[in-house]
């Protein structure tokens, strides 16, 4: 099943090529998610994914996980612009992105064991407001550029690349300006196509490190401890210790994730970074795509991006607007509805990168409707893993 | 030569550290910190006690809580806006504030009853999680939704609303003298409504009938249940009364420009609300309001030594709140009045 999604998610530059191409470019310029969106949802579900590796499967919810993301980002982009000492502004971009990630489970490590000594609402809040000091820390910090508020960039033209350090052939830079194109079989991939794979693979490799360690004995007690923490801990494990390091595995797939943002963007803001609603953003994918599934947050938050662009209006990005617009004729557009309120004025008003307010509607029925979420609920429907269940429908029982 | 310098600088910030103490201990400065930190507290004890009081109760953690003070600042903006004009006497301007208040508290009451009826009423049997994820969509949507109409009437919605802002009477605006002291009208008025506000909840949880089943509630829903309490319709009361109570925060910030009345204030008014409730301790009253003057004079305390004494930290009086919850959450895990079972898994 995953080799299928993967596969999917593959050849999604050949579909979104080939369809924007063809006689309904029109409708799947308007509906499909263009490829920067595309790499922008994997890095993203990869915070998403270790959000709900802690909140999900032990159900801690991590409130300030944000400051993780902002921490492998802003380690990222500090070092390539020489802020850090010893490592200079050549080290190779996964050197860093390791080292931002090593420092995100350090300051889980830390967080946590503070915060693990608070169970619930207590445990969310406390969370939420490590994040914040860092936040208010980072946004005010004058060492890590002229501006801190506006965050920072990498200086001057370079680009990332991602690869196994000094092996040239083996490497790739990231970006839509900087980045490689790669001649492949007689097709050339664009600069942000070769991004969203590269992109693809790291964040494939993480997706398998944490399914690997939630099917292994460590990951039964997790759960464990999300279903019946003092059970748990009367069987005998000692449960701080179990949270403690899954904290800390979840702040360091957190921190390539935010490594991930800066490598792609060449920038990061306190905003995108430590902000509390980045963690919301988590939360929000946790919860469309299945909260306590680890694919989850992978579809929930590419409904969010599709969703977001959809009723964007920004360049050729397609959306909603732009098609309505000329598709739609001029006489009905301009027809008045109430008190000089046109069609037209309604469609702006009403949906012009307003897209928070539909995606909190959908995030709020599905709170009191699908808690399970997308995957949560196919799963039940279909009475086990999808993967295991399909091929049983497909050619029955073997 | 640098090693010089630096010794230099340490010494002259030394200096600065001394001098500053010295300044903050003055009587007179002292006081007007005090002052200062009282407003302060007013307010955060004015945005905080609907938070405590729906959490006692119901056991839920509103996110929606800061969406609904923003609402009521813009809609007690709205009122002022319409109903004074140029010539509008300063107390006529400051009754107007009053039915403002009330007006407010009316609308956000009736919306926070509905909210609590139709959404949060479902989910009383799911972990406590699913409530706090609720209050978050609900968040997201009554922020999208002001955005829209605000930017639909062209104001800006990162901005605070200056014509709502210039509705102040002239005589809160400037600065009065007390004694030595001389601080703005407007932190006394904050005080004196932050007085009013607790006074008012105070008398109505231990004086009225109404007050008495919400501390039965509070204490055992089903025995207040069984005794013949309708706990449902107490719940959707005690919803509508913290959501109208942070609609009349709304107004009150409104007038004052440090906030003023935007978009981002839901999240700038909700998060020292939560550090309030809970170092005081989720769900008591007299718990959020000793959290309250704590966090205020604090703040009002780091934020002095930022301006007047050369701290480099421009971050102290910000990190300053966040910090207090932090030791407090670590020294006394259940706030100042809390009880340990309340808010644990």
């Amino acid at each position: 099943m995953y080799l299928v999604v993967v596969g999917l998610l593959a050849i999604y530059p050949a579909i979104y090529h080939l369809l924007t191409q063809s006689p309904l470019g029109e409708v799947a310029v308007t509906v499909l998610p263009r490829m920067e969106t595309m790499v922008a949802v994997l890095y993203f579900s990869l915070f998403a994914m270790s959000f709900d590796f802690i909140s999900g499967y032990t159900g801690y919810l991590s409130f300030g996980h944000a400051a993780f993301y902002g921490t492998g980002a802003y380690t990222v982009l500090l070092i390539a612009n020489g802020k850090v000492p010893l490592l200079g502004p050549e080290t190779p971009f996964l050197v860093a992105l390791v080292v931002g990630a090593v420092l995100a489970t350090v300051l889980a490590v830390v967080i946590g064991l503070v915060s693990f000594r608070l169970t619930g609402v207590y445990f969310a809040m406390i969370t939420l407001g490590f994040a914040q000091v860092l936040y208010v820390f980072v946004r005010d910090w004058d060492y890590v550029g002229s501006n801190p508020r506006d965050g920072i960039a990498l200086s001057g033209a370079r680009g990332f690349e991602l690869g196994v350090p000094y092996v040239d052939q083996l490497t790739v830079a990231l970006g839509t300006l900087t980045g490689d194109t790669l001649a492949l079989a007689g097709h050339t991939l664009g600069t942000t196509t070769v991004s969203f794979y590269a992109v693809g693979v790291v964040v494939l490799l993480c997706f398998a490190a944490m399914q690997r360690i939630l099917h292994s004995p460590f990951g039964r007690v997790m759960v464990a401890i999300r279903e019946n923490e003092e059970r748990a801990e009367a069987i005998g494990y000692d449960t701080f210790r179990y949270k403690l390091g899954a904290f800390a595995i979840s702040g360091f797939f957190g921190g390539v994730a935010g490594g991930l943002l800066a490598g792609f963007k060449r920038s990061v803001t306190p905003e995108s970074g430590f902000y509390f609603l980045t963690s919301g953003d988590a939360l929000l994918a946790s919860i469309i795509g299945g909260f306590g599934t680890l694919a989850g947050p992978l579809w929930g938050h590419l409904f969010d991006e599709t969703v977001r662009e959809f009723l964007s209006k920004r360049g050729q990005g397609g959306g909603l607007l732009p098609y309505l617009e000329q598709t739609l004729s001029e006489e009905f557009l301009t027809t008045e509805l109430v008190g000089g309120l046109t069609v037209e004025g309604f469609i702006t008003a009403a949906l012009n990168g307003h897209a928070s307010l539909y995606v909190g509607i959908v995030f709020v029925l599905f709170v009191l409707y699908v808690p399970d979420g997308i995957v949560g609920t196919v799963r039940s429907r279909l009475g086990g893993r999808v993967a295991r269940r399909l091929p049983e429908r497909l050619w029955g029982e073997r | 030569m640098t090693l010089a310098l630096e010794l230099a600088q340490q010494a002259l910030l030394q200096a600065g550290f001394v001098d500053g103490l010295a300044e903050f201990a003055r009587p007179g400065t002292f006081a007007e910190v005090v002052l200062r930190g009282l407003s302060k507290a007013a307010i955060y004890v004015m945005i905080a006690a609907g938070l405590t009081l729906i959490f006692g109760l119901l056991g839920v953690l509103n996110f929606a809580h800061g969406a609904l003070t923003m609402i009521g600042a813009y809609l007690g903006g709205l009122v002022m806006v319409l109903t004074v004009a140029q010539g509008t006497g300063p107390w006529a301007r400051l009754a107007l504030f009053f039915v403002a208040m009330a007006v407010v508290f009316g609308l956000l009451s009736a919306l926070g009853g509905s909210i609590e009826v139709r959404l949060i009423r479902p989910l009383y049997d799911r972990p406590p999680i699913y409530q706090i994820l609720l209050t978050f969509g609900v968040t997201l949507v009554l922020e999208e939704l002001a955005r829209i109409v605000v930017g639909f009437y062209g104001l800006q919605p990162l901005a605070e609303w200056q014509a709502a802002l210039g509705t102040i009477p002239a005589f809160l605006e400037t600065s009065q003298s007390l004694g030595p002291v001389s601080v703005r009208g407007l932190a006394l008025f904050e005080i004196f409504l932050g007085a009013l506000t607790v006074a008012a909840i105070w008398g109505f949880l231990t004086r009225t009938r109404y007050g008495l089943f919400i501390r039965a509630g509070s204490e055992d829903s089903e025995m207040a249940e069984a005794l013949g309490i309708d706990v449902r319709r107490v719940f959707t009361v005690v919803f509508a009364l913290g959501a109208g109570v942070a609609g009349v925060a709304g107004t009150l910030l409104m007038w004052d420009p440090v906030w003023g009345a935007s978009v981002p204030l839901a999240a700038e008014s909700l998060l020292p609300a939560f550090v309030v409730v809970i170092i005081g301790g989720l769900g008591t009253f007299r718990g959020t309001v000793v959290g309250g003057l704590i966090v205020g004079l604090v703040d009002a305390t780091t934020t002095w030594w930022f301006q007047n004494v050369a701290v480099t930290w421009t971050w102290l009086p910000e990190v300053a709140i966040f910090m207090i919850l932090v030791v407090a959450l670590i020294v006394r895990p259940q706030g100042i009045y809390g009880v340990e079972e309340v808010g644990g898994h």
